[in-house]
């Protein structure tokens, strides 16, 4: 390890940093009165995160990536189970990059 | 609400069953942080012990890619929030669910909780589930690959030479992807998906990473506020 930073200190300040991030939204809420719209929004940002998680993936612009998107994308409208689906992206990919990268 | 909000071994039950499947990409993610511990000169009961304190994959990673580079301390912490930031949005997006709990309760269960568990958490949220049990025992039964798997990589050695030919680092994606889809109602959602992916794509070519995660979650967030019609 680094030797002008010692780990103890690194640790906590870690620690306190990650939970600090996990805390904060749900403690500043506090001081927000939920209505219906606000609600609403908040219900509409697990879909939006997804779509921010998965995006830059997408537009790498490599082949593996964008046709294992494409296979999920199939077999979860085929299936309906959103882990034959991840399960099937993931194995695509898996052989893409063996063969095609 | 059709059941009050509480917190059980029940619901805890339920979230620790739905994340099985999603266990072993988790580990695979864990030994990477390990093997880049070790790399780090850390010594494995440190990366362990961080592992299990910090319980962040992208907070722990960005510290050991500035540790290399010999920043201090007050440079972690403020790479650790912003890399973070998308937490303090599932934080928000938890506290109509969580706010009816003690508050004791409700910090605890926020301590376990990750990318991964928070979506499977606000999915079956959003199907009925009221036990923030599910939540909690998601991101705790998480938690033992995660450790497992830095052990693994840092300690026994064990070489996941690289998890891309395996396709793992790809899982969260195809989860992403498959759950999205799944949860797809109608227009108003494709106008969400439209907005936060447009977002996600310039957030990602010109901020670091991490950002492109908490923008496109409030920007999907602020579409569904604009589009709200009060229900008559």
């Amino acid at each position: 390890m680094n030797p002008p930073l010692d780990f103890w200190p690194l640790l906590i300040a870690m620690t306190v940093a990650s939970f600090a991030t996990r805390a904060a939204g749900f403690w500043l809420m506090r001081f927000v009165t939920i209505t219906p719209r606000l609600e609403a929004a908040l219900k509409a940002t697990p879909l939006a995160v997804m779509v921010g998680i998965a995006t830059p993936a997408a537009a790498s612009g490599k082949p593996a990536e964008i046709l294992g998107i494409v296979v999920a994308i199939a077999l979860m409208r085929a299936t309906g189970n959103d882990l034959v689906a991840a399960i099937g992206g993931v194995a695509t990919l898996a052989l893409a990059r063996q063969f095609v990268i | 609400m059709s059941t009050p909000v509480s917190l059980t071994f029940a619901g805890m039950r339920r979230g620790m069953i739905r994340s099985v499947p999603l266990l072993p990409g988790i580990f695979v993610y864990g030994a990477a942080f390990g093997m880049l511990a070790r790399e780090a000169d850390m010594a494995l009961w440190q990366a362990t012990l961080m592992s299990l304190v910090v319980f962040s994959g992208s907070a722990q990673l960005a510290t050991l890619l500035l540790l290399a580079t010999g920043a201090g301390l007050l440079a972690i912490i403020a790479t650790i929030l912003i890399v973070n930031a998308r937490y303090v949005l599932y934080g928000a997006a938890l506290r109509p669910w969580l706010g009816a709990l003690p508050p004791g309760k409700a910090y605890a269960t926020l301590y376990f909780m990750g990318d991964t568990n928070w979506i499977i958490s606000m999915q079956a949220h959003a199907e009925g589930e009221n036990d923030a049990g599910y939540l909690f025992g998601s991101g705790l039964i998480m938690a033992v690959p995660w450790l497992l798997g830095t052990i693994a990589g840092g300690g026994l050695g064990v070489l996941i030479k690289d998890p891309a030919t395996l396709g793992l680092d790809f899982f969260l994606v195809a989860f992403c992807v498959a759950l999205g889809v799944g949860m797809v109602r109608g227009r108003a959602d494709l106008i969400i998906i439209a907005a936060a992916a447009v977002t996600a794509l310039v957030a990602d070519r010109l901020l670091p990473g991490g950002w492109s995660t908490a923008l496109a979650g409030i920007v999907g967030g602020i579409v569904a506020w604009v589009r709200h019609e009060p229900a008559t």
